[in-house]
């Protein structure tokens, strides 16, 4: 028969292995919790992928300006726009204004009202000549068939992949031709060598290993849009990337998750990991991802 | 007694003076044509844009970086360095874009320089 002594100790038990589980499960939903708050948002529509509004200056005259970083990338490399003409990788850290447009520089670098581009001269930027019409082209915030490029008309007949446009099987096919020099600003340079590619081991067990094409990012960037200020050292291992960075926009999140494709697109680094980051399917659609 | 032939009189006079004036003009613009001396204006021109050729050279060879040795890197260091303060005097928007493309390319001539340092170690 048990004495009191023992029926004492056994609740002592019990309420010990009570605490020990409670302290487990909160551990576990705590860990949970912050897991969810670092996965990727859900991307935006293809269409609104990259967007940049600029408003610095032009808010209270004719608007703000819509860029769409789609259409560009469809025509420049990441490098004759983020190096030769000089956009920063930050929003609002550029400059932009009417007057360095007028100046040549920035969007004015190439919309000067001379340049020629697939036989047509490129329309000038902030020109004293330009009517409401054509400043609206680009102060085109909340004005409805002031853009003359629409999407989904646009890049109809671009391979497509899990996310909209497939890039590099758009550029590997020819289907675009992404241009790296601009007459009077780009320096005139011997071809990029191919640089090799290499295979980036993950820092935790459970995570798929990365296999990153430095020659594709070295042809699209350069080598000095990226080192050392987006990757700062050389030296293998000193760099901890982790997913929380990506989303923070470091390291791969400078461009992954902002113009280039979005990091819930898993199987884009991780080969053998999953498609699509579960539950973060682009806002609008529940089902397949175009 | 002084000499002075008759030919040197009337309308032979002229021919001369018209054809010596014809081989001037001439001689003045195969000069021109061969990029002999310019005004001052355009040689000041030729001088504020020398900063934009010491830009051109410097920069034309970063995707070479990893090719270069130490001595060769530390020297491409050293020229953005002198060029620096010639960028830092041209107008706000000129320097802004240019001031931030000579730094990218030094960044990373310093950042294979430090790769190789620490390579050799």
């Amino acid at each position: 028969m048990p004495t009191s002594s023992m029926q004492k100790r056994k609740r002592r038990n019990e309420r010990g292995l009570l605490l020990l589980v409670l302290a487990s499960l909160a551990f576990l939903l705590g860990n949970i919790a912050s897991a969810q708050i670092y996965l990727p948002k859900p991307p935006p529509e293809p269409s609104e992928y990259g967007k940049v509004i600029l408003d610095n200056y032009s808010t209270a005259g004719p608007g703000p300006v819509v860029f769409d970083h789609w259409l560009h990338r469809s025509k420049f490399t990441c490098r004759v726009c983020h190096v030769d003409v000089g956009f920063a990788m930050q929003a609002k850290a550029t400059g932009i204004s009417a007057k360095t447009n007028r100046e040549g520089f920035h969007c004015g670098a190439c919309h000067d009202g001379k340049r020629v581009f697939e036989g047509k001269t490129i329309f000038a930027a902030c020109s004293d000549a330009a009517n409401d019409k054509q400043c609206d082209r680009c102060h085109s915030l909340g004005k409805k068939g002031a853009r003359k490029y629409e999407y989904r008309t646009f890049t109809a007949k671009f391979p497509k992949g899990i996310y909209g446009v497939n890039w590099e099987v758009a550029e590997k096919s020819g289907v675009i031709k992404p241009i790296d020099f601009v007459e009077g600003l780009s320096v005139r340079k011997a071809p990029m060598r191919s640089r090799e590619d290499f295979a980036v081991k993950a820092g935790y067990s459970w995570v798929h290993p990365i296999g990153f094409s430095h020659e594709k990012h070295s042809i699209w960037n350069g080598c000095e849009l990226c080192h050392p200020e987006i990757f700062p050292t050389a030296q293998k291992g000193t760099i901890r990337f982790s997913m929380f960075s990506n989303i923070e926009g470091r390291d791969c999140g400078a461009c992954h998750g902002k113009v280039a494709f979005p990091l819930n697109n898993c199987q884009s680094c991780h080969p053998n990991g999953p498609l699509w980051a579960p539950g973060t399917l682009p806002i609008g659609q529940s089902r397949k991802v175009r | 007694m002084v000499f002075k032939p008759k030919f040197f009189k009337g309308k032979f006079r002229a021919t001369i003076i018209t054809v010596l004036l014809f081989l001037g003009l001439a001689g003045v613009c195969a000069l021109r044509a061969s990029g002999g001396p310019q005004s001052s204006a355009a040689q000041a021109d030729q001088a504020k844009e020398s900063w934009r050729k010491e830009f051109d050279s410097i920069c034309a060879k970063t995707q070479d970086a990893m090719t270069f040795s130490q001595e060769e890197l530390t020297d491409l260091i050293r020229r953005c360095d002198a060029l620096l303060p010639q960028i830092e005097k041209l107008d706000e928007t000129r320097k802004k874009v240019y001031v931030g493309r000579l730094r990218m390319c030094r960044g990373l001539y310093a950042y294979v320089l430090d790769a190789k340092k620490k390579e050799k170690k």
